[in-house]
């Protein structure tokens, strides 16, 4: 069963007139259930454009796009917001958690807007708190956590409402190398425990050897897939190995991670 | 040129920030022009404008309480800007611009900000000055209009005013500017906002003073009032200081604790955005909570002040002219015919006319004061005595109090409502002479206000029972009658001339027999009233334009923090709605709640004047009240729909 799945997907931007840019060239696809999918691309590549077309917040020049059985590109603004709240999950590199409420209300947030009784809320919140090693800090305020925990806190409110898909967008890329590892284990548990399904951009190859498996992309088109075997270690080396037939410039995060 | 140039760049860039503080200083501007214009105009210096003598001492106090108030309107905007920017400046001492060019920078503005809003003041003033004058000289009765002038010590006491207030504020903004480390600079934005303390003894306090202030304001009367002004006006702040730092906290984290409401869709952000919002803002509600509760208290004052006068004076003198006549047709005073006559020429309506019959009571005392042989006249009183179905005729006509009196009996009427405590008449057995032939009744009942114009004879009035009456009427002398005469005409708040007519054809002899004050005393007394309102009005006006200005712009400071919050909020799904209704609530909070607070203030310092004055003047306050919440109303509108409309375009910010 496909959670995602595009056909011919393309972005063209400023076509007006000046010198059309393909963003995106037809991209073909699929992820299903319980999948640890990352994307992986130089800068320009066209990741964030194709983030933003998976995440709703906008529209392809062509193709098709289905998540979890939906084409949101059909849908009205409105319903869109609500496909997004109730469908997706989103955690984003500058964690987008908010000053004002303490860390177990930034995770409830999608419950609450949906109006889920309070009975309810704190049995969802609690197996993911736990599972997430942030049940010590729920009631911390956003300024007194460190950055990892602040990542973990963004990923249980990506998850706490059960999205059929969780999409990260270089959530390890304000983090120190220990903090990325405890959030990357932490995604690598919900993926496996609870069979969450999970979309990762990213151009750190650290990031990357927790997928299952991972797309290249160049100039907006499929360009190599490459899937994992048991050991990390070795799929790390893969990574490194298939970025470097990709060539283009990754220097924007340092490698020496693993 | 090229510093100049990045000087006004900045203001274009920072335009939505500066454009509300913009208005309000172009409003100071203007207004303090329309004034100078008038009090150095060459006519009225000249004293050729009757009745400028009256506005010149309040305009000219108008004046100096405008610039005392941009004055700190001026410092206060000025200071929250410059905390605003000092991202920017950081970054331009990151470039290397050295703390002198920071500093001429900031002056360069400041001069731009001034001379722009100089400029639109004068001008917009000199535009409505011939306005303002035509207003004034139709309030002025001053039969001719003041000519249209723009007298030159007006315009350069407004600009040269004006530029001073302004540079030295800069001036004074200059010396905070450049102290702070660059690092410290930058990061000043991104400063995380600590959680608002509460205290539970500062809530209390709140509560307590402001109840104490509004207990004490209510229990005022005439002779306390001066002692206990002060003392209310000192709780009432400290009150509402408390209320809005600390109350505004508790409540909400009140609601919070509340889950089943805290957890409802977006309460939760609402609430706990507003939190923060309220403590940041605490001041500022505070300030403009007074500064709210003391323009409607003035302006409800002078409003409710025109109402009493005029239902006072209808109280006093019933018919706009009545006179009352000593025998029957006798027309001593003036022939009624005539006052019709007059009244129809003038192109009024008459409304009413009475004609009401008595007779001649003298030397009315009573017995009491008879046997304890007191024969002087002053405690002998004259009244028009009435038989029971004519008074209750007439004071059901203007909806007074009926009399009751048995056979035998007799009711005094006092001409007026404020002499209910004065009783010139024991109850009891009184005793008088009607055309030489004594009487006497039992007076049991006193009541106040007359039905017919109170002059002369009919300052007072016997109410007899209508067999009693026909009694005394047939045993009369013809010279004991008396005919009250009263007129009621559509509009005769405008009636001056008409009255004035009549005033000529009544018989100089019996004039103390008429009742014609009523519309000149009523014309004089609003044309002073209305020229008050009138000055008052831009002062309020002024009042409110920067209160809002200050709100709107303290909301757009925000709004960048707010931009970034949206945008997240946006993209983990929350709709346009929610967001909307969100910031509806939250930026109507901060706009209504100091204008709900300074009209609750209002209102109690509008009811201690109505216990004052004993008289209940709530519903005239209301009128003002209500005025000024829908302007609010409006400013809220337009602040919030250029607020959210700026959180959707996301990018173009206000410090940006």
């Amino acid at each position: 069963m496909y959670v995602l799945k595009t056909q011919g997907l393309s972005k063209v931007y400023g076509a007006k007139g000046g010198i059309a840019y393909h963003a995106l060239d037809q991209i073909d696809l699929s992820v299903e259930k319980g999948e640890f999918v990352g994307i992986m691309g130089p800068s320009g590549s066209g990741k964030t454009t194709l983030l933003n077309l998976l995440a709703t917040i906008d529209k392809p020049t062509s193709g098709t796009l289905e998540i979890g059985g939906t084409d949101p590109v059909r849908l009205s603004e409105r319903d869109i917001a609500l496909f997004r709240r109730r469908e997706l999950g989103f955690v984003f590199q500058d964690f987008n958690l908010l000053d004002t409420l303490p860390i177990k209300e930034n995770i409830i947030l999608p419950l609450v807007l949906e109006g889920a009784k309070p009975a309810v809320i704190e049995q969802k919140l609690k197996p993911i708190a736990d599972l997430l090693g942030i049940s010590g800090i729920l009631s911390k305020r956003t300024y007194e956590v460190s950055g990892g925990q602040k990542q973990r806190a963004a990923i249980a409110r990506a998850i706490i409402h059960q999205p059929s898909l969780l999409l990260a967008d270089e959530l390890t890329g304000n983090l120190d190398s220990k903090s990325a590892k405890d959030v990357m284990n932490a995604l690598r548990d919900l993926n496996e425990r609870l069979s969450a399904t999970v979309l990762l951009v990213t151009h750190d190859p650290f990031s990357a050897s927790y997928c299952k498996r991972v797309l290249f992309i160049k100039d907006g088109k499929l360009f190599s897939e490459i899937r994992r075997g048991a050991n990390r270690q070795a799929f790390f080396q893969q990574i490194l190995d298939a970025l470097s037939v990709l060539g283009g410039n990754f220097d924007d995060v340092p490698f020496a991670r693993a | 040129m090229t510093f100049r140039s990045l000087a006004l760049s900045n203001v274009r860039g920072n335009w939505r920030a500066y454009s509300a503080f913009l208005l309000s200083s172009v409003f100071s501007v203007l207004i303090f022009y329309l004034y100078a214009a008038f009090l150095f105009h060459p006519d009225v210096m000249k004293g050729d404008i009757k009745g400028a003598a009256q506005v010149k001492q309040g305009m000219l106090a108008c004046e100096f309480l405008i610039m005392i108030f941009s004055f700190f309107f001026v410092l206060y905007s000025n200071s929250a800007f410059m905390k605003t920017r000092k991202k920017e400046f950081g970054l331009f001492t990151l470039f290397g611009m050295t703390r002198g060019q920071i500093r001429k920078m900031v002056l360069y503005e400041g001069a731009f900000i001034a001379l722009l809003s100089i400029a639109a003041g004068i001008g917009l003033g000199m535009l409505f000055s011939k306005l303002f004058f035509l207003a004034l000289s139709v309030l002025l009765n001053s039969g001719e209009t003041i000519p249209f002038a723009v007298p030159p010590i007006a315009l350069w006491l407004t600009a040269a005013g004006f530029f001073v207030l302004f540079m030295a504020i800069t001036s004074l903004t200059l010396l905070r500017v450049g102290r702070s480390q660059i690092v410290e600079l930058l990061r000043e934005a991104r400063k995380p906002k600590p959680e608002p303390r509460l205290s539970v003894i500062a809530v209390v306090t709140g509560i307590l003073t402001l109840a104490g202030g509004y207990a004490l304001a209510l229990s005022m009367n005439a002779r306390t009032f001066l002692i206990l002004t002060l003392p209310v006006v000192a709780l009432t702040v400290i009150g509402t200081y408390f209320l809005f730092s600390q109350g505004s906290v508790a409540v909400l984290r009140l609601l919070m604790r509340r889950k089943r409401f805290y957890y409802n869709r977006t309460h939760m952000l609402t609430v706990s955005q507003l939190v923060y919002k309220m403590k940041d803002n605490a001041r500022l509600l505070f300030v403009i909570s007074v500064m709210s509760a003391v323009v409607l208290s003035a302006s409800g004052t002078v409003y409710v002040f025109q109402k009493l006068q005029k239902e006072q004076i209808v109280e006093h003198a019933p018919y706009a002219v009545g006179f009352v006549e000593r025998g029957a047709n006798t027309h001593e005073v003036i022939n009624p015919a005539t006052v019709e006559q007059i009244v129809q020429s003038d192109g009024l309506r008459m409304t009413r006319r009475v004609k009401l019959t008595g007779l001649l009571g003298e030397g009315i005392m009573s017995d009491d004061a008879a046997a304890a042989g007191s024969g002087s006249n002053r405690d002998r009183l004259e009244a028009m005595i009435v038989s029971q179905s004519d008074y209750n005729r007439e004071a059901k006509l203007l909806g007074r109090e009926k009399a009751k009196v048995a056979a035998g009996e007799a009711v005094l009427v006092l001409p007026y409502k404020e002499m209910e405590s004065y009783s010139p008449l024991k109850i009891g057995a009184i005793r008088f002479t009607l055309g030489g032939q004594p009487v006497k009744l039992k007076l049991t009942d006193q009541l106040t206000g007359a039905v017919v114009s109170p002059v002369s004879y009919a300052t007072y009035m016997l109410v007899v029972d209508d067999a009693r009456y026909e009694a005394l009427r047939a045993s009369a002398p013809p010279q004991s009658a008396l005919v009250s005469y009263g007129f009621e005409w559509s509009n005769w708040e405008h009636s001056g001339p008409a009255v004035e007519k009549i005033e000529d054809a009544i018989d100089p002899a019996h004039e103390d027999q008429a009742q014609t004050y009523r519309v000149p005393s009523y014309i004089s007394t609003q044309q002073s009233i209305v020229l008050t309102l009138f000055i008052g009005l831009f002062i309020s006006l002024l009042f409110f334009i920067a209160m809002g200005s200050l709100i709107y712009f303290k909301l757009f400071t925000e709004l960048q923090d707010d931009q970034t919050q949206f945008k997240a909020l946006s993209r983990i799904g929350m709709t346009a709605a929610e967001i909307r209704r969100i910031v509806v609530t939250q930026v109507g909070l901060v706009f209504l709640l100091p204008c709900l607070v300074g009209s609750v203030h209002a209102l109690f310092a509008i009811q201690a004047l109505g216990n004052l004055l004993q008289a209940s003047i709530l519903k005239y306050a209301a009128v003002v009240f209500a005025i000024y919440i829908v302007m609010q109303a409006l400013y809220f509108a337009v602040t919030c729909t250029t607020y959210l409309r700026s959180i959707r375009s996301g990018g173009r910010t206000a410090t940006e």
